[in-house]
């Protein structure tokens, strides 16, 4: 039982806390809980709530443009995932190795992740342009007579998001491993020198294990930051061609904010939840088995 | 001149035999900020007739519009007066929120309007939109690359034979190298592009009831006439070798000799033309299925609606018929957009004489014929925009003019997934 006197204690500590509370339930906890509770009803924004179960979810199940927006997330996530962890070790590891003008480099590969998304989006959609743009300009000078239409080409328009988003987030991800680069005793890399150990052999039996609880962090924002992509499909592909690029998280804004599909965006909210909780756990699982405790 | 032309307004609104009322704010929802700019003289003479009333007058960007009044509609907060497009007025009426208008209507002598243009605005039998201006589709065709090629113009006696053979001469590759400098024609699957074809060789994507996809035979027959520009006589490019470029540019650089779209697209070819080379436009060539008499003009109309939750059910009526009729001059709607009130319509200021293109009164000669729109609840979805992530019917003539799918394929998975968007 809470006394008048503990009452008296913790009111101004309770006080200072009501309005980060209140913010949470109000614009987090109610709004997860009430997107819930709409998972299982029809709602056009401008209508009545109609409770419709789990018709929502079976049809998500059945529909075959859902299955083709999971198909894409996941071949998404199996780009980007690795792409991006594959592109930051490197520029963290050439950064670590003292690379000269290191700090200058540090903030050049930086700066795309704060640049903002929209202006980088539009410079890459001139870029990918089937008859103007740069790269297909470059792939011509190089012999290859017929390039691809990027953003046209249902084939490559998913691949074309993942090469921005990964372009753009391998500084975030960089500088997350380069700290953890930095933990690393130097004395272990001289041993091994000694030893004779070349440099990949000193790569993959130092830095990879000694770096793998740095990795095991990356890896598992990268796979939720996968899932959540959205503005750069938004400015370069809007999910076309013919849904190529329609990744979970587009189709959600897209039922929600677009078609005013509440009941079913819900219902597809929280399926993008299970399934990036599943990966989570199942990476959780798989831990001890390659991170160096 | 500003004093007068407000005055002439505030003229014109009296007419309206508005009563005055004791301090009113009327509130409207515009869905383009240009456009209630156009506006504000017309807001103003209603205000100034209406002693006490007040127009509380907001505009957005139409990407944020329906947004927001969805928001608006859930928090039962609408204004009393709002933008509304052919698009979304069945799925704003069926669900309660505007006010049928059937009433007023009765009072208003609706032989001054466009009959065509008061249709778009009737859900089930009743009005629930009232139209400020239509536009329709048309063929834009570039004079000089005519000229060049020695070809005729377009009229209206066109048949789909002659257009293909003028598409095919219009076709330029200078060099040779399998990219033409100028296309003939240039369209890819979008509804401006695609859909007036097919109304005008009698066809329909949906059934008379707008309940379910079901493609006529001439609908199909158009489609594969489209296609076959791109696919055999190689004289309309694949959308996807034109990806970069702003589809509203393509005729106006010079990069295709015809194009078909909405009649708004004559202040975007001014702009983009300039004087780099004579235009005009035409009539879409009527299909082989089709006599002027079973042929329909595709148009749509931008309309206003009162909301059901008003308190000033009248005074919104008076604002709207305002805005839509007697208090409107013919400069408010420049380029493609025709005043749906006749009288203005007819003004000779509205043909803007002495700029291109020099045939405006094709306009006011195809609103007196059946007009249709093709939109259905959902339109957007299962045509391609909306939720669709440019797929449905956008994203699969895309796939068959980029040589990727069958035409009979494409149109079997646009069928299938608009019928199971309509089925929900």
């Amino acid at each position: 039982m809470v006394s008048a006197r503990d009452l008296r204690r913790y009111a101004p500590a309770m006080l200072f806390l009501l309005p980060a509370v209140a913010g949470l339930l109000l614009f987090r906890i109610i709004p997860i809980i009430w997107a819930f509770a709409l998972s299982f009803a029809e709602w056009r924004i401008f209508d009545q709530v109609k409770w419709v179960g789990l018709s929502n979810y079976a049809h998500i199940l059945s529909s075959p443009v859902s299955l083709q927006v999971l198909g894409n997330t996941a071949y998404y996530t199996a780009i980007y995932v690795p792409g991006v962890i594959a592109l930051s070790l490197a520029l963290a590891v050439l950064l670590n190795n003292g690379l000269r003008s290191s700090a200058f480099f540090r903030g050049a590969f930086f700066l795309p992740y704060i640049t903002s998304t929209v202006a980088i989006t539009l410079t890459w959609r001139w870029i990918f342009s089937t008859r103007f743009g740069l790269l297909n300009h470059l792939l011509e000078t190089i012999g290859w007579t017929d390039p691809p239409a990027w953003l046209a080409d249902p084939a490559w328009a998913l691949p074309a998001v993942a090469i921005v988003a990964i372009w753009k987030d391998a500084g975030f991800f960089m500088l997350l491993l380069l700290a953890g680069l930095q933990t690393i005793d130097p004395t272990v890399y001289e041993a091994a020198r000694i030893d004779g150990a070349r440099p990949w052999r000193r790569f993959h039996t130092i830095t990879l294990p000694l770096l793998s609880r740095s990795l095991f962090f990356v890896l598992i924002l990268a796979l939720v930051r996968s899932t959540q992509t959205f503005e750069i499909t938004y400015a370069l592909t809007n999910g076309g061609p013919n849904r190529a690029s329609t990744t979970l998280s587009f189709y959600i804004y897209q039922n929600a904010f677009v078609q005013f599909d509440m009941g079913y965006a819900s219902a597809l909210a929280y399926l993008l939840c299970f399934v990036t909780g599943l990966v989570t756990l199942i990476n959780f699982y798989f831990r001890r088995r390659w991170v160096y405790e | 001149m500003k004093i007068l032309r407000l005055a002439t307004l505030a003229a014109l609104a009296g007419t309206c035999g508005v009563a005055a009322q004791e301090q009113v704010t009327l509130r409207y929802m515009q869905l383009s900020v240009p456009a209630l700019e156009a506006e504000r003289p017309v807001i103003a003479a209603f205000e100034a007739a209406n002693p006490g009333v007040r127009i509380e007058a907001q505009a957005m960007p139409s990407s944020e519009y329906w947004r927001s009044l969805s928001a608006r509609a859930a928090a039962g907060d609408l204004p009393d007066v709002m933008a509304m497009s052919s698009a979304f007025v069945q799925q704003w009426a069926r669900a309660g929120n505007l006010s049928a208008l059937d009433e007023y209507l009765a009072e208003v002598d609706t032989g001054a309007f466009y009959e065509s243009a008061l249709g778009f605005g009737q859900v089930d039998g009743s009005t629930f939109a009232f139209p400020q201006n239509w536009v329709a589709p048309v063929l834009y065709f570039n004079k000089d690359a005519f000229d060049a090629a020695g070809v005729e113009y377009p009229t209206t006696a066109w048949s789909w034979e002659d257009f293909r053979a003028a598409a095919k001469a219009l076709t330029i590759d200078e060099n040779g190298d399998g990219r033409p400098e100028q296309w003939g024609f240039w369209f890819d699957g979008r509804y401006t592009n695609v859909e007036p074809w097919i109304f005008r060789n009698a066809g329909l994507l949906l059934t008379e009831d707008r309940a379910a996809i079901d493609p006529t035979p001439e609908a199909i027959k158009a489609m594969e006439f489209l296609v076959s520009l791109v696919m055999e006589e190689k004289s309309a490019p694949m959308p996807k070798d034109l990806e970069g470029i702003r589809p509203q540019d393509v005729f106006g650089l010079g990069m295709a000799a015809m194009w078909v779209d909405g009649s708004w697209q004559i202040d975007n070819n001014r702009q983009v033309i300039a004087d780099q080379f004579e235009w005009g436009m035409s009539e879409v060539p009527l299909g082989p299925d089709a006599t002027e008499e079973t042929a329909r003009v595709y148009a749509w109309a931008d309309m206003l609606s009162v909301t059901k939750d008003s308190a000033h059910q009248d005074l919104a009526w008076q604002f709207v018929l305002h805005m839509s009729g007697p208090g409107r001059q013919a400069s408010d709607f420049p380029g493609g957009k025709v005043p749906a009130y006749i009288p203005v319509a007819q003004d000779r200021a509205w043909l803007e004489e002495g700029m291109l293109p020099a045939e405006k009164s094709l306009l006011l000669e195809m609103g007196g014929k059946a007009a249709y729109s093709g939109f259905s609840d959902d339109w957007s979805a299962w045509r391609g925009y909306g939720a669709s992530g440019s797929g449905g019917m956008n994203g699969e003539l895309d796939e068959v003019l980029n040589g990727r799918k069958a035409l009979d394929d494409a149109l079997a998975a646009a069928v299938a997934y608009g019928n199971d968007i309509l089925s929900r």
